[in-house]
């Protein structure tokens, strides 16, 4: 017991210093398959200690060149992202896409400035009404990270179906159920299945700019018919399976029932966001925390139906 | 519990200075709040006045609030609640009727976090004070009303949607009006707003009264509960143009 006291102070002793160093996202990418890597962000929410690192962003090594998905939160994370790529291989990036609107999907895009970028059409009109603001918000939750970051449009709008690079060729599906313009990538070389945010696996979904529950459980459903051999979902761990759809659709089911059932009720917001949480999704980080935004997003239109 | 509020009531009136009871919401604006609502009338600071809230503000134009004062049902002459650091902080005054339960649920916008306060009054004349602390990121009192971009409010003034929803004991209202709610602290925007809801008998006499301020949120959601869903009741609105509307609920 005693030692282990010793140990405890002599670390925090060690710490101090550590803690005024330079801040640092530490990305360790994680080879999922052939060619293709994905940098895992943490089952959080935004906060001064993880920069705004909650998401998952990836880049595939063609003979070409590099396609990066997403571009995180920060143009330090930006940097950081590209400092990785360097690490692994040398060929150059040739194209970056921006899968959705939200910030932590797109503000290290300045660290890209000299490749194109590419999004759908709609996100970069929303990247070029909100975008500001997602930017100044993200200040605010997160901090120091953020510095010298702005918004930096994407280049170019997606008009294609899909998009080949070297021997790889990937499939460009529009989506919009998580955020009204969605882009879900699919490698047909390696199998591997970008879903974007329409996927988030243990851990809970964010909803402030969805156009509704139903329109994200027919994107799920969509999703079903990819024969992909990885899924990397917006935010949570890479599978080989079904069990992300699987969540995804019970929960945004369980989510969709509760609100119609609350509002049948006539309760008042103060009391839906204390509704009790099925212990099917215990194992979600953050179901609370979302739980009572979502019902902030959506509940008036759901109590809308039953006035 | 009677006799523990006569002594805390006592104790306030007679000896402590004010500041000598601490906010348990440490709000910098208390003691001015409390003076500016209150006055030096005797005060509790009492948990069964609940205040419900979420812990953040995540729209700060439509942040949902219930006031819960029913533990002290039939004791109470007056409700007010307040948000300390909203630039009104004003939310509304409510004065009960034995049919109506004292608890509302309503929507509020706020500039920034702060304490949301209800205090209420019960007929030995002491405040019971009750209180959630909000966390917001800001603005909502100074965003122009959505209606300030859409002129859907001025052919819809008024309009009224209701429904009477059963609960275990009695029933619940939950209405909801178009208004803009305009707060006044928008440039060139005047504050125009609800001023007066009153929920009146089938036969037109006035039961419970609401006095609103601009900090209620546009296009108004409010839920209140009676105690006998068999009756049937009336709601009438003014706002500060002096436009009136009624309707039965």
């Amino acid at each position: 017991m005693i030692s282990k006291k010793i140990v405890i102070a002599s670390l925090l002793v060690v710490a101090g210093p550590l803690m005024a160093a330079p801040l640092s996202y530490d990305l360790k990418p994680q080879k999922i398959a052939d060619n293709t890597w994905v940098l895992q962000g943490k089952l959080e929410d935004f906060s001064n200690r993880n920069g705004g690192n909650i998401v998952n962003t990836s880049f595939v090594v063609t003979e070409d060149g590099v396609v990066v998905i997403d571009t995180g939160p920060s143009l330090k994370y930006g940097k950081e992202m590209r400092a990785v790529i360097a690490s692994v291989t040398d060929k150059p990036i040739k194209y970056v896409f921006n899968t959705h609107q939200h910030p932590d999907h797109f503000l290290g895009n300045q660290a890209f400035k000299d490749i194109e970028i590419l999004s759908l059409p709609k996100t970069k009109q929303q990247i070029k009404q909100d975008g500001d603001s997602f930017a100044e918000n993200m200040y605010r939750l997160v901090g120091d990270w953020m510095r010298s970051t702005e918004v930096q449009l994407p280049t170019t709008v997606i008009e294609s179906d899909h998009l080949t690079l070297g021997s790889h060729r990937f499939q460009l599906s529009a989506f919009s159920g998580h955020s009204g313009a969605d882009l879900v990538i699919y490698d047909e070389k390696t199998g591997v299945l970008f879903a974007s945010d329409i996927v988030f696996y243990q851990r809970a979904l964010t909803t402030p700019h969805t156009p509704g529950l139903a329109t994200w459980m027919d994107d799920i459903d969509r999703l079903e018919s990819f024969k992909y051999t990885h899924i990397v979902p917006g935010h949570g761990p890479v599978t080989m399976d079904h069990r992300p759809l699987a969540q995804m659709k019970s929960y945004l089911q369980w989510l969709d029932k509760t609100l119609t059932d609350a509002a049948k009720a006539g309760l008042s917001m103060t009391e839906v966001i204390r509704l009790p949480i099925s212990a099917e999704f215990d194992s979600i980080q953050l179901t609370r925390t979302e739980f009572v935004k979502t019902v902030a997003h959506l509940y008036p239109k759901y109590e809308e139906l039953y006035f | 519990m009677k006799q523990k509020i006569s002594a805390l009531a006592l104790s306030a009136v007679i000896s402590l200075p004010a500041y000598a009871v601490t906010d348990p919401l440490e709000s910098p604006l208390w003691d001015y709040m409390r003076k500016t609502f209150i006055g030096n009338e005797p005060y509790v600071f009492d948990d069964q006045v609940k205040v419900e809230l979420p812990e953040f503000a995540e729209d700060p134009t439509q942040v949902p609030i219930t006031v819960d004062a029913s533990a002290l049902s039939g004791d109470i002459q007056r409700i007010i609640s307040w948000a300390d650091l909203n630039p009104i902080q004003h939310i509304f005054t409510y004065h009960p009727h034995p049919d109506i339960i004292p608890r509302m649920s309503l929507r509020i916008k706020v500039q920034q976090s702060t304490a949301v306060r209800a205090a209420v009054l019960t007929k030995d004349g002491v405040w019971h004070i009750g209180g959630r602390y909000l966390e917001a990121a800001g603005g909502g009192c100074s965003t122009p009303s959505m209606a300030n971009a859409d002129p859907y409010w001025e052919s819809h003034l008024g309009e009224m949607k209701s429904r009477l929803f059963p609960r275990e004991e009695g029933g619940r209202y939950k209405f909801k009006v178009i208004h803009p709610m305009d707060t006044g602290l928008v440039d060139a925007i005047p504050e125009f707003y609800i001023e007066t809801i009153s929920v009146r008998s089938e036969g037109g006499e006035p039961l419970a009264r609401m006095e609103l301020s601009p900090p209620v949120s546009e296009n108004p959601v409010i839920t209140f509960d009676v105690r006998d869903a068999s009756k049937k009741h009336r709601i009438w609105l003014r706002d500060n143009g002096g436009n009136e509307f009624e309707q039965e609920l």
